[in-house]
């Protein structure tokens, strides 16, 4: 069963309510300070709930408060736990070694498994490994299970190089509730993969993995050590490459949802950043979540159209600023009457009217309830900074990047036909009729000097709010509505990459 | 009368000669008699001495004296000692009788007259007219002395004043009286308006007391009211501070509680949903299919195909003997070249190497360890982890065993004949 995240949260404290019989004051509809759902999704309180619960149920202490007081002491929920798989040469202990560095982990292989001195049953997996040069899994599992049980891997996490071998392997781990949060599988054609063995060198001394066309090391002291390893002939990779493939097909439907597949037919350093961008990502979560979204963007970007599209969909309050002074003076309410004379005199509205009746409008209860979207806002810095202050922060901020032309395009050719009063664009919507077409204007700020001058008062601002807003996802705009808004989408749900720190 | 004092002839050693000259002239008395030294210090002191006992004639040898600084002469530091210090009692004689206590000198006009001042006056005659002495017995005391009393002299003269003769007493009196009897009475009165008036004052003050005393109980009352209304309202005003703080703590707890209720409300359902994506639980069929009834199968299905090799190979060892039989009677008896028989054998080897080429593939694969499955039960899904992987372990060795025991029958049934196509396949 696949539980689709229901969006933002469902609105309704009244149905919290229900449950509960006894004391009034939990029947009565509350509200819900608004700090609340910010700190659960700043500090990823579901995640953390869930991870903490998976424990418990996979070690069923006898002591489970003190079990759960350890594990959230540990804090480790956003360690790397990496699996990477990949054919002989398809250089994964290279990735895996470099993702290791990266992200600062600990690299676990099946040599470096039977090399631990300490272990008991390393000893005995290195006999075996003597006889056969093969560990037998029940052996190797257990040696993985001893290794992730240690300080080091708890804090910093693992990165597991070419573990699980076979699909029993992976079952095995599976049961142990050992479970890695990404999979990255490379894939590449055979005949490349066995071309590229012919070329691989080992430093005996780091354990580096060299190649003499892809990766050569520049030191000649090094050039002189490098040894060729054995087993890379044209029929040994042909013989491995046949039983990696007799298992890894089993392998992955062990790991549905957090499997990646990156093709190593690239440069390894592309590779290596398509592995890391993949491991710094977190899945989707259960998390309820109210989406606070900012868009920004010149004039013309289509923010108004997208928000529009997003409140529709999601039940998000459209929050548009302009249109809220333009609101409330029409009120006549009392912050109304002290906006009148700017919108008459045509000058800018300063700052803490707009913060005034802005404030007031997120505070409602039901766009903390059911969160809004806000476009037209802060135009730069200060605003931005006071937006910040008032404590209504964005969860996902938008920047619709659109080049000047096109924008020019979309807003010079607007028309409006005065009678009917529809409106027209010459390009994406022409009016139907010559007649029509006649009697078309056009608004008086879609002259070109206007939309330029608009266009320079945005870029002006955007570098420092670009600055400011430093999770912001960049979109192009350019192209039609419905893929714009796919890819705001994408970006509400998906949750923010997590930086290396 | 001079006596002078020469002369140094021979100074210049220090020495010096002698000379005294001085008139001859009659001696005075020196007995000193009342009176007279006042009279004789107007004269020029007298410096006259018996020779004999005077210090500056040498006495005794002269011829081994010591010559000091003056033998016989006074030093003149000596004799300048001496007359200071004669200037100095002088001096202070002097002083002393100018400061012994003297009655003042008379004021002008007047005239200090001596007075007796004993108790009986004495007539004071200058004459002295009879001296005696007398002489106690040295053997008795001193007898005390009598009482002096000088005969009388002088005579005795008394007058009287008789009553009525100096004044009227009654007329005298009553001015007198009058002031004394008027102070007396005024004194009196004015005492008495004293105390009248401190008795009012007094009695003024108790009043003006007890009002104040009234008035002071009645502020302390109404202060003790004012306090006491004022702490009441603290403590109202407190109790419902304190009854809004709880409220709003349980409105904020319960919208706490509330909130994360309803934040956590999937978080079981995500929960058992990513343990299930993460394998932990698994459909326990399934995996007893996989893990235990698959390789079982493919293991059955392979030795039955094993079977079948070795079956086949076997019967084609028994036609190669015979042929080879045949042959062999054939080439004894006649002598004709066997054209169909190579073939055979060509057929019959090729068809040897088919079977062991499959045979190696299988073999690979039945290396992999799968498991047999020795009996269901074993690998019903436990919880505990330990109990499955024993298991597993205990069909791998199982099947190792089996592997090995398979191996070394191949080797023994498929002969010289199976072992050349196997190099070509293992390097």
């Amino acid at each position: 069963m696949t539980r689709r995240r229901g969006g933002p949260s469902d609105g309704g404290l009244q149905g919290a309510g229900a449950p509960h019989g006894g004391m009034d004051a939990t029947t009565a509809p509350h509200r819900i300070p608004p700090e609340m759902p910010q700190y659960g999704e700043a500090n990823h309180i579901f995640e953390l709930m869930q991870n903490m619960l998976e424990q418990l149920l996979i070690h069923q202490p006898k002591d489970p408060i003190l079990f759960m007081i350890s594990h959230l002491q540990r804090d480790n929920n956003n360690v790397p736990k990496i699996v990477i798989l990949g054919p002989p040469a398809s250089g994964k202990t290279t990735i895996a070694m470099w993702l290791c560095k990266h992200l600062n982990s600990n690299l676990l292989t099946v040599e470096n498994l039977i090399a631990r001195e300490l272990s008991s049953l390393a000893a005995g997996a290195r006999r075996h490994y003597q006889d056969v040069t093969k560990v037998p899994s029940t052996l190797l599992v257990r040696l993985i299970q001893e290794r992730v049980s240690e300080e080091d891997c708890i804090r910093r996490g693992w990165i597991l190089d070419g573990i699980p071998e076979t699909r029993e392997q992976a079952l095995m781990i599976q049961t142990l509730g050992i479970t890695p949060r990404h999979v990255i599988v490379l894939s590449s054609p055979d005949t490349v993969l066995i071309e590229r063995n012919l070329g691989k060198r080992i430093d005996p001394q780091t354990g580096e993995i060299y190649h003499t066309t892809f990766d050569w090391p520049p030191e000649a002291e090094i050039q002189n050590r490098l040894v060729v390893p054995e087993g890379i002939s044209e029929l040994e990779t042909a013989r491995k490459l046949l039983e990696y493939h007799r298992n890894i097909i089993r392998i992955l439907p062990a790991y549905p949802k957090i499997l990646k597949v990156i093709s190593a037919d690239q440069p390894c350093m592309d590779v290596f950043y398509q592995a890391l961008t993949y491991a710094q990502t977190s899945h989707r979560s259960n998390a309820p979540f109210t989406p606070r979204v900012l868009l920004c963007g010149p004039v013309g970007s289509g923010r108004r159209l997208q928000a529009a599209l997003l409140a529709q969909k999601y039940g998000l309050v459209n929050v548009h600023c302009g249109q809220l002074l333009k609101e409330a003076v029409a009120d006549k309410s009392k912050v109304g009457e002290l906006i009148q004379p700017y919108f008459q005199k045509k000058m800018a509205v300063p700052d803490s009217i707009i913060m005034k009746v802005l404030d007031q409008r997120l505070s409602q209860q039901d766009s903390v309830q059911k969160g809004w979207v806000l476009h037209g806002f802060p135009r730069d810095l200060d605003q931005a900074h006071m937006l910040h202050s008032l404590g209504h922060q964005p969860s996902r901020v938008f920047f619709l990047n659109v080049p000047l032309d096109s924008i020019i395009e979309r807003l010079t050719l607007r028309r409006m036909d005065p009678v009917t009063g529809e409106r027209y664009h010459l390009m994406y919507k022409p009016p139907p009729t010559v007649e029509i077409q006649a009697r078309l204007l056009q608004h008086p700020r879609d002259t070109k000097e206007q939309v330029k001058l608009k266009m320079d008062l945005f870029y002006r601002h955007s570098s420092d709010l670009e600055e400011f807003y430093r999770q912001a996802i960049a979109i192009n705009g350019d192209q039609d509505p419905y893929t714009v808004f796919e890819y705001i989408e994408s970006g509400i749900i998906n949750p923010l990459p997590r930086k290396v720190p | 009368v001079a006596s002078t004092l020469t002369d140094r002839t021979c100074s210049a050693m220090g020495t010096y000669t002698y000379t005294y000259t001085s008139r001859p002239r009659a001696l005075p008395c020196q007995r000193r008699r009342y009176r007279d030294h006042l009279m004789q210090l107007a004269e020029e002191p007298v410096h006259h001495g018996n020779i004999m006992y005077d210090r500056r004639v040498v006495r005794g040898n002269t011829y081994a004296l010591h010559t000091g600084p003056l033998p016989g002469q006074p030093d003149p530091i000596e004799i300048q000692r001496q007359q200071q210090a004669k200037r100095r009692a002088l001096a202070k004689k002097r002083a002393q009788e100018q400061f012994r206590p003297r009655t003042p000198e008379p004021v002008e006009g007047r005239k200090h007259v001596d007075v007796q001042t004993e108790m009986y006056l004495e007539e004071i005659a200058d004459r002295i007219i009879v001296d005696v002495e007398c002489q106690t017995d040295a053997f008795l005391d001193r007898p005390p002395t009598p009482l002096f009393i000088p005969a009388k002299t002088g005579k005795d003269v008394a007058t009287q004043i008789l009553e009525g003769e100096l004044f009227d007493f009654d007329l005298e009196v009553k001015p007198m009286l009058e002031v004394l009897v008027g102070k007396t009475i005024e004194q009196s009165l004015l005492e008495v308006m004293e105390e009248e008036e401190l008795a009012n004052l007094r009695a003024s003050q108790y009043a003006y007391e007890e009002l104040r005393n009234v008035e002071l109980a009645e502020v302390q009352r109404l202060a003790e009211q004012e306090k006491r209304h004022r702490e009441e309202k603290e403590r109202r005003k407190r109790q419902q501070w304190e009854v809004v703080y709880k409220h709003s703590e349980t409105a904020q707890k319960v919208a706490a509680r509330v909130f994360a209720q309803r934040y956590l409300a999937d978080l079981l359902p995500s929960v058992f949903d990513s343990l299930r994506d993460g394998g932990y639980f698994y459909d326990p069929v399934e995996r007893d299919i996989e893990i235990g009834f698959l390789p079982w199968l493919m293991n059955e299905v392979d030795k039955t195909m094993e079977y079948s090799m070795v079956g086949r190979t076997v019967l084609d060892m028994l036609i190669r003997e015979v042929v080879e039989k045949r042959l062999a009677a054939y080439e004894q008896r006649d002598d004709q070249p066997p054209a169909g028989k190579p073939k055979d054998e060509l057929g019959e080897s090729g068809r040897m190497t088919e079977p062991p080429v499959g045979y190696e593939l299988q073999e690979q694969s039945t290396a992999q360890p799968q498991r047999p499955l020795p009996g269901r039960d074993s690998l019903q899904r436990t919880p505990d982890d330990g109990r499955y992987m024993e298991s597993v372990l205990a069909q791998e060795t199982k099947l190792m065993e089996e592997a090995e025991y398979e191996q070394t029958k191949i080797r023994k049934t498929s002969g010289t004949e199976v072992l050349q196509p196997r190099g070509d396949f293992q390097p």
